[in-house]
């Protein structure tokens, strides 16, 4: 029998966190002294009411749970967050469809940074804050940060933390997962600290360095001007996005080597070094070509500008300065190509992940040396160590997931009209948490004249992707219900 | 704390678990991964995939800033090595278990301090103590003294013929005028309850009962138990443990011991001189009654196999002998033998986890014991004067719902607990605490 009062509790408890942020929010619309704050405060208090009443009425529950509720728990918050993270938009009247509303939220929160908006300078500070603060409380994971702020969930957390964080096998900085939260959240904060204040010196807004260093380090990609980056004429801004963007793409693990002074462990790390030769090689051919095909860029111009995309793409940021649908053919299907790529384990980026392809690929040659020695035991080796068959076998199910969601999504925007580019660019772009995708959708476009069921069906496809296909799965599997 | 266990044999994860549960910093490390991954799920731990016996995975466990090493694994060498180069490796505490007794001879102790190796474990000792103690008081399921015996905590299977079942907490405290003896925890269909003066007694609760020595008879009379004199003791099983209790009955009582395997029995007739060794199958009936099973005031099995031990002991029941211990190395087959009424438990994971669980205490703790038929510890605190606890009626102090005051030692005088009781300054005080409740009964004695 699943312990659902204990699941209400925590979304109880969780929903009272969303309220606080809220109130932050609230803030920030007082500052500039705005007409949203009475929405950001309602939004607030609707969230901490509900959340406290429903917590309190199941405060007397056994706190303990399985790994159903686990996961149950970790897709709910997810849809529950998008729910009432909707209120300050759709209440204020900014995004006046539901729909869209909830489109806007699951983007933001999944970091998928997809949106629906025209015009997005028109918002006020408050809910343009409130947009890119749900990208960062995304980015490292709702539970995460209730973990490192909860200790109720100390028991069992373990459940939470792999449900949640990217990667086929979460690493612990600490015995504890509460300080292992702290410990990446800490992390998280000082890189957020770090690019806010390298952007100020820049010469950004402070406001527009917080929104943008909230969704760089969640990889989200919602800025605060309708042409994103490409809004700041400024190389030295464009390199530190560039930098922040690489290092939220990074195992956060790794970060947290680094400063303890460990860095063999850093670049001894396998995954590390392909996904920086990854982003190094591609960024350099598309510079090239880019040189040779472009409209007189100049050298260090056409790096950059494939250097950003590279990256913003990669690690499923989906920030742009250049519109590359623009660019020749083949460098956009490099993109597309690199849309299925995804961060690294650990990190706030989404995508299939660096590692499991890096696995994949290592497998299928091993396939061709076991089909010559039948009798050989060949494992697959990561880091100078044999990752276990149980391991091989998860990261091959996925990826079979991910192709068969995408095909099969691509079919069903198909259906509803769209060309054969914007239906593959929309699903690849959602399942993977970037952001613009190709075709209708590509980054100087929105999502606005999607119909209400493609965006449900992309939110939907969002959530998938964020917390890597099983957690939300397993919720369709008729084993998970048996008792 | 910071604390690095090696082995997730049982003891090592049963450690683990309860080390775990009081809010401990734990990594676990074992070379097989399977045995990993399920507590890992469970529990709020690090593990590693690795030995206590190598260096580098010693140092990814980062081995020097641990507060403590225990050192579980299956072999004593193992076990040894482990722990010496965890000390090197700047460990500041190391605890090993070991399985011969020459090393816990005193003199030989020194050696292993020189090593690096601070405490050593032998659970079948400490076992063997147990069982010998249990003989001791017959009637009572468990028996722990506290302080040189001033205080006693005892376990009693409440029947309905005893006079005190179907009374209330606050009833039986006036039974007698002075109240001399403290119900600091029931255990009653697996559930652990700490009784408030409402609660009764009812038939088949396993009570945990503190008192001073001077009252023992009393409560056994309460409890409807006949005290009766332990002489003739039957073992069964030639184990490491039937061997020690063998030796500590040793000319007191008229022991017998019943191995199975020829040879063995062999070499047990040879080590124990005073001991009548039956070479044959403990499952036979027919031998037990040669052996005159009858006669026996106590017997004792403590196979290597947990199911036997059961089975054997219900069998004695029935034929009538009074007091039964029975070797269950099965956790989760206690609550089930406790139910079936098999007289005393004994695990030897358990009695090596509260000794190690001890050193993860601060000072102010002098000794805990961590029970077998309920998931809770006795501990005995040492009061100091800038404890919270100290100068105040402990009514007052709102005490936590989930540990229970028993008794106190001040001096050469114990004292059963009441509301109105006044912790001095240096008094020696025995609580009883859920695990859940340990943590904040500690901050109430710093």
């Amino acid at each position: 029998m699943l312990n659902y009062r204990f699941i209400l509790y925590v979304l109880g408890l969780l929903l009272i966190i969303e309220g606080f942020f809220m109130l932050i929010s609230g803030g920030v619309s007082f500052i500039y002294g705005e007409y949203d704050l009475i929405y950001n405060l309602v939004s607030a208090g609707i969230s901490i009411v509900l959340g406290g009443t429903i917590a309190y009425l199941t405060n007397d529950v056994e706190k303990h749970i399985n790994k159903r509720e686990g996961y149950i728990i970790v897709s709910m918050v997810w849809i529950v967050f998008s729910l009432f993270g909707l209120l300050p938009f759709w209440l204020s009247g900014e995004i006046p469809s539901f729909t869209d509303a909830f489109f806007e939220t699951m983007s933001g929160f999944t970091t998928t940074g997809s949106s629906i908006l025209t015009d997005i300078e028109s918002m006020p500070h408050g809910l343009l804050f409130w947009r890119s603060i749900i990208q960062w409380l995304g980015g490292m994971g709702i539970i995460v940060l209730s973990l490192a702020v909860l200790p109720i969930l100390g028991v069992g957390g373990m459940q939470l933390f792999v449900a949640e964080v990217p990667g086929p096998e979460p690493d612990k900085l600490h015995p504890r997962i509460a300080e292992t939260a702290k410990r990446l959240w800490v992390i998280y904060l000082g890189f957020t600290f770090a690019e806010t204040i390298l952007l100020v010196f820049g010469g950004m807004s402070f406001f527009d360095a917080i929104c943008h260093s909230f969704t760089t380090m969640a990889t989200g990609g919602y800025s605060t001007k309708q042409a994103s980056i490409a809004f700041y004429d400024s190389a030295y801004i464009q390199y530190v996005i560039i930098l922040f963007m690489f290092i939220a793409g990074a195992n956060f693990t790794l970060s947290y080597h680094a400063f303890h002074g460990r860095f063999k462990k850093v670049f001894h790390n396998e995954e590390f070094r392909y996904y920086f030769s990854f982003v190094m090689i591609i960024a350099v051919i598309i510079g090239t070509v880019l040189y040779f095909t472009g409209d007189d860029l100049g050298v260090e111009r056409s790096f950059r500008e494939a250097l950003f995309q590279v990256v913003s793409i990669i690690t499923t940021t989906g920030y742009a300065t250049a519109d590359y649908l623009l660019w020749v053919p083949f460098l956009s299907l490099m993109i597309f190509v690199l849309m299925f790529f995804g961060g690294s384990a650990g990190s706030t980026g989404g995508g299939i992940k660096i590692v499991r392809i890096v696995l994949l690929l290592k497998n299928s040659a091993l396939e061709l040396k076991r089909l010559v020695h039948p009798n050989a035991v060949i494992p697959v080796r990561l880091n100078n160590k044999a990752v276990s068959q149980s391991i091989v076998t998860n990261v091959l199910a996925f990826v079979v997931f991910y192709i068969l969601i995408f095909g099969v999504g691509t079919v069903i925007m198909s259906m509803m009209g769209f060309d054969m580019e914007t239906s593959l660019g929309a699903v690849a772009t959602s399942l993977g948490n970037i952001g613009p995708g190709l075709g209708d959708v590509g980054p100087s476009s929105t999502f606005a004249d999607i119909p209400a069921f493609g965006k449900w069906f992309l939110s939907f496809l969002m959530l998938l992707g964020r917390l890597e296909l099983f957690t939300v799965l397993m919720l369709f599997a008729p084993a998970f219900w048996k008792q | 704390m910071r604390i690095l266990i090696f082995g997730a044999g049982e003891v090592g994860t049963h450690v683990a678990k309860m080390l775990c549960n009081a809010n401990h910093d734990v990594i676990l490390m074992d070379e097989d991964e399977e045995k990993l991954q399920q507590i890992e799920a469970h529990y709020d731990l690090m593990t590693i995939v690795g030995s206590g016996t190598s260096i580098a995975n010693l140092k990814e466990a980062n081995v020097k800033s641990c507060d403590l090493f225990i050192s579980v694994p299956p072999f004593q060498d193992m076990s040894i090595l482990a722990s010496i180069l965890a000390k090197k490796m700047g460990a500041k505490k190391t605890v090993a278990r070991i399985n011969n007794n020459e090393y816990l001879v005193p003199d030989n102790k020194e050696y292993f301090k020189q090593l690096g190796i601070d405490e050593l474990i032998y659970p079948e000792e400490l076992a063997s103590e147990e069982i010998a103690a249990s003989l001791k008081q017959v009637g009572t399921r468990q028996l722990y003294e506290f302080s040189d015996s001033k205080l006693v905590l005892f376990a009693l299977k409440i029947r309905d013929n005893a006079p005190i079942a179907n009374k209330t907490m606050a009833e039986v405290s006036t039974m007698h005028g002075t109240r001399n003896y403290n119900t600091v925890a029931i255990m009653r269909d697996g559930r652990t309850i700490i009784p408030r003066g409402e609660e009764k007694f009812l038939h088949n609760d396993l009570a945990y009962i503190i008192t001073t020595h001077e009252a023992i008879p009393q409560v056994l009379d309460d409890a409807g138990k006949v005290q009766f004199e332990v002489n003739n003791v039957m073992i069964l099983g030639g184990s490491r443990i039937g061997v020690k209790v063998a030796r500590l009955l040793g000319d007191d009582y008229n022991v017998k011991i019943i191995e199975i395997d020829k040879n063995r029995a062999t070499k047990l007739a040879d080590i124990l001189e005073e001991t009548l060794v039956i070479s044959g199958d403990g499952r036979n009936l027919e031998l037990l009654k040669d052996e005159g099973i009858k006669k026996m005031d106590a017997f004792i099995a403590v196979t290597g196999n947990s199911e036997v031990n059961i089975l054997a002991c219900q069998l004695a029941k029935k034929i009538g002998v009074r007091k039964t211990v029975a070797e269950v190395e099965n956790i989760d087959y206690i609550d089930l033998a406790e139910n079936i009424g098999i007289g005393t438990l004994i695990n030897k994971k358990l009695i090596a986890a509260s000794h190690i669980y001890r050193m993860t205490l601060n000072s102010n703790v002098a000794h805990v014991k961590c029970l077998t038929a309920v998931d809770a510890e006795v501990l005995e605190f040492i009061a100091r004067e800038s404890s919270k606890i100290v100068g105040k009626p402990l009514r007052k102090l709102g005490l936590p719902k989930d540990v229970n005051i028993g008794g106190i030692i001040r001096g050469d005088e114990a004292i059963i607990a009441n509301g109105d009781t006044i912790i001095q300054p240096e008094d020696k005080v025995v609580v009883f605490a859920l695990p859940s409740g340990i943590s904040k009964i500690e901050k109430l004695f710093t």
